[in-house]
């Protein structure tokens, strides 16, 4: 390999140097019939799963067909989906927040073709390269992290959780048959960069056992105030360790106070928490952001541990399953997982969901969990 | 030939949904291959080592990856995330392999040109690998070594004339719906006020100087698209004052089960025919909505714009036309003290770009520089809000107390009065008390 | 009272050669305690330019982001970088 440089000085580092110049502005990126009607849009429908159709004021009507991918791709597949943006949209195209493609034409045939093309498309394996749908009262694609794919303080994967749920689920992708729009994200730790705390169900990773401590090497590696300020609860303190006969200026853990978040690990790679056996998967529901009909709401626990399973987490995508057809059956037409399970109760919830309800679903972290016990005699049998 | 058996992985190479799996090995494929003949700048292979460490991860439970800190681009601090693999001799390939944040356009509308530039330069320079995209919004583009952090910068600002994203103790890149572009809910136009303010304050996404992480999220309506006000330490919900634009003759044909009610959101299953009563009039929070004789009438000084109507009878129902939104602050996930939701800081701002959004900004500037002061190391706004108190943030913030803010009023009465709020202040004289009480 | 640039300069290098025995790594309101009459934004101006000269580089946990001697610290080493 010989270095192609790109104009680069390193001796000169600021010679000719671009800086905070942002994101282009995003008028460059849309195509003419959006730039056109932009803030003239009258209403819009959904022909079919995956088709949705725009009206604005002028008359113009413009057809999206959404697709779901899988958020960590390649450039090969990028390119390909450029090749289709070039052949059927004039080069075009937009992704979502929860990661799907969507592809704008103005002829309503002509965006039926491509969804027949798109759902056609498959990778050698067999699985479908971009499957059509996430529209209306149906689950959507998942938004998630990075899990073991690139993080260092997961526990769990991300994309293959995702793919083991959403292959799942598949049905509720391409249909729109659930009583109101069900959001599914992922986040492999309890920092959730993912931020899934307020999503229908969500699936966490979560830690449990304390970091392990390489004392010989912890002040080689580590700053130890630093490990020190890093951790949430106070757990973590200076100290001094005798092995083999040497003293080492390390750190000592109050155990019962670790929440297992990873902070210190972070701080300082001689804490490493990873653990097979201490490591799964915990599942919260109930969560939404819209402000339709009710408020925003965060997400609850209904499961506080599940093993990792890998590759295909039956044991977890069997509850996420059974949760959403007890939902299914149960909540009216427009009623969110959360608002249904409100609704009917959470002790109901625990019982139509064929869910256990243990004390680690009660919550004792501080003030909030309070709030969270029943401060009156009306409940259900 | 794999460099790698990956007997786990290729389990999940079946099943409808998108294989990532299959993705990375037509990425490894397409790089041994390597037909345009590119002088790889990173390991050939990195592709087939990513899998071999995934496939290690799946099958002893646990995270192969290291991060790591001083790399990023000069006079940069964030953008870049240094991460090493625990495996160095097993997947060379990947031994270092950075993350760069790419700052995405504003709702995420893209040229293939653009996309196509991007992904010439990451298989030269990089692993070939992204996620499109990150949580926050940004391309992320997976696996790359310290040398070629510089040259992608420079690739990147010079010849696609854009820059890197933020991390760290950054702003970090605002993300926004897709707003006026193709959606007739839009209250604001969510992306210029998020493109504006994303260059207006480059040096705070570039260079970290607050106490933790800080985004801005921007929703065009209450319906909430990039879940803002779950998500974001300030988030600019589009709303409206004056009444819902009502279209009787197009009630009348949701009605007579001419238009489908929620733009057909649930034609999977037969939920029998439409009943504006069951459907819109009851499930108003407020009960606002009346519908008598054939007509739909809405009591908008009632109205809280939840957005169901609308959205169930898109066709017939609009937004209002005096628009603005509303500022909420503080979301964050749960760590520490738990999840927070956006609380209501202003309840209406006109989102007026002739004067270059400034009431907007001074709001911005007047909250960060309060969180800059006061605010702890590695404290989210949030949690500086409720460690001083909501009217602390509104004073700083130069917003002035409104009901609308509190869903009640307080439940204990505290209330720390000062000095000079109370008549005669606080100075007082024993001996004039003692003229009139013994000791 | 703007700061004096150069005199702010060595008040901030100094400050880190003192305590580089203890830790190479500070957070950005670490600094502005150092100058309590300025206002954070002249305090950031001063880093900046010594990110600049390549005497202070910035450290990011990914979450987190300090500052320190270039040079100083160490994780670097532990990196092979």
């Amino acid at each position: 390999m010989a270095f192609i440089s790109s104009g680069y000085n390193p001796e000169k580092p600021m010679e000719n140097r671009i800086t905070d110049i942002g994101p282009q502005h995003f008028t460059e990126f849309l195509q003419p019939v959006i730039k056109k009607n932009f803030g003239k849009w009258l209403y819009h429908e959904i022909l079919e799963p995956g088709i949705l159709k725009h009206v604005a004021e002028s008359g113009d009507a413009v057809y999206t067909v959404r697709c779901g991918t899988a958020r960590l791709m390649t450039v090969s597949h990028i390119r390909e989906i450029c090749d289709i943006a070039d052949e059927w949209c004039d080069g075009y195209l937009r992704f979502t927040t929860r990661n799907n493609i969507e592809f704008m034409l103005e002829d309503e045939g002509k965006a039926k073709d491509l969804k027949k093309f798109l759902n056609s498309q498959k990778f050698p394996a067999g699985s479908l390269k971009f499957p059509v749908g996430g529209t209306g009262a149906g689950v959507t694609n998942i938004v998630h992290t990075q899990g073991w794919v690139h993080c260092h303080t997961p526990a769990t994967d991300a994309s293959g959780t995702v793919k083991a749920t959403m292959d799942a689920v598949f049905d509720q992708f391409t249909d729109m048959k659930l009583p109101a729009p069900v959001r599914i994200s992922m986040a492999c730790c309890l920092n959730m960069c993912g931020a899934v705390h307020c999503s229908d169900i969500a699936i966490l990773g979560i830690h449990r056992k304390p970091p392990i401590i390489d004392h010989k090497y912890l002040d080689n590696l580590c700053e130890i105030p630093l490990a020190v300020a890093a951790c949430p609860t106070g757990a973590v303190r200076p100290s001094k360790v005798e092995v083999d006969g040497e003293t080492y200026k390390t750190v000592a853990i109050k155990e019962e106070r670790c929440m297992f978040c990873g902070n210190c690990y972070t701080m300082c790679p001689s804490l490493p928490l990873a653990d097979k056996e201490g490591d799964g998967i915990a599942l919260m529901v109930g969560g939404k952001v819209s402000n339709r009909m009710s408020k925003p709401a965060f997400s609850k626990v209904v499961v506080p541990f599940i093993p990792n399973n890998p590759p295909r987490w039956p044991e977890m995508t069997d509850v996420i399953t059974r949760i959403l057809n007890a939902y299914s059956e149960g909540a009216n037409k427009y009623e969110r997982l959360g608002d249904w399970a409100t609704r009917i109760g959470w002790e109901r919830f625990f019982e139509v969901c064929d869910l256990e309800f243990t004390e680690h679903l009660i919550d004792d972290f501080r003030d909030p969990a309070y709030y969270t016990w029943r401060q009156t005699t009306q409940f259900k049998w | 030939m794999a460099k790698h058996k990956t007997p786990l992985l290729d389990q999940l190479e079946s099943g409808p949904w998108p294989s990532f799996v299959s993705d990375i090995k037509q990425e490894a494929e397409s790089r041994a291959k390597n037909e345009k003949g590119l002088d790889y700048q990173i390991p050939a292979d990195c592709p087939e080592d990513l899998l071999g460490v995934l496939e290690l991860s799946f099958s002893d439970g646990e995270t192969h990856w290291k991060h790591g800190g001083i790399v990023g681009v000069f006079g940069y601090g964030g953008g870049v995330i240094g991460r090493y693999c625990d495996q160095p001799e097993q997947f060379p390939g990947v031994a270092h392999f950075h993350t760069i944040r790419v700052a995405q356009p504003a709702g995420k509308f893209y040229t293939t040109k653009f996309l196509r530039d991007i992904c010439d330069l990451w298989e030269l320079r990089g692993s070939g690998l992204t996620n499109m995209h990150g949580a926050t919004g940004d391309i992320v583009l997976l696996g790359t070594q310290t040398p070629q952090l510089e040259e992608i910068f420079f690739e990147l600002t010079h010849n696609l004339n854009n820059d890197l994203g933020g991390s760290g103790s950054n702003l970090r890149t605002p993300a926004a719906c897709m707003g006026k572009s193709r959606c007739e809910y839009a209250c604001y136009d969510s992306q210029e006020l998020c493109y504006n303010l994303t260059q207006e304050y480059q040096d705070e996404l570039h260079r970290p100087a607050f106490p933790y992480k800080f985004k801005f999220k921007f929703d065009a309506c209450p319906n909430g698209c990039v879940a803002a006000i779950a998500r974001s330490d300030l988030s600019f919900l589009g709303t409206w004052r004056d009444n819902i634009r009502v279209d009787q003759e197009a009630v009348a044909a949701y009605v007579g089960g001419e238009i489908a009610p929620n733009a057909g959101a649930h034609a999977g299953r037969d939920w029998g025919k439409f009943d504006i009563v069951k459907e819109v009039v009851d499930l108003c929070p407020s009960k606002a909505i009346s519908y008598e004789d054939g007509k739909l009438a809405i009591n908008d000084k009632e109205c809280v714009r939840c957005m169901h109507c609308i959205n169930t009878m898109p066709r017939a129902l609009r937004i209002g036309e005096d628009t603005g939104c509303s500022i909420l602050c503080g979301a964050k996930a749960p760590i520490l003290d738990g999840p927070q939701m956006g609380s209501l800081l202003v309840p209406f701002i006109e989102v007026n770009k002739d004067d270059d959004y400034q009431a907007i900004k001074d709001v911005v500037e007047g909250v960060w520089d309060w969180w800059m002061e006061e605010g702890k190391n590695r404290e989210r706004i949030g949690e500086t809000m409720k460690r001083l108190g909501f009217a602390a943030l509104a004073k700083a913030a130069g917003v002035p107390i409104d009901a609308r803010q509190v869903q009640e009023p307080r439940h204990n009465p505290y209330i720390f009065w000062k000095a000079e709020e109370v008549e005669g202040g606080w100075e007082r004289s024993i001996d004039d008390f003692r003229k009139r009480h013994q000791r | 009272m703007p700061l004096d640039v150069e005199e702010a300069k060595k008040t901030i290098l100094d400050f880190c050669e003192s305590k580089s025995k203890s830790k190479s790594k500070f957070y950005f309101n670490d600094f502005t305690k150092l100058f309590p009459e300025a206002k954070a934004r002249e305090v950031k101006k001063i880093l900046t330019a010594l990110v600049n000269e390549e005497k202070i580089v910035f450290w990011s946990s990914g979450s987190t982001t300090m500052y320190g001697l270039a040079g100083a610290g160490k994780q670097a080493a532990a990196e092979g970088e």
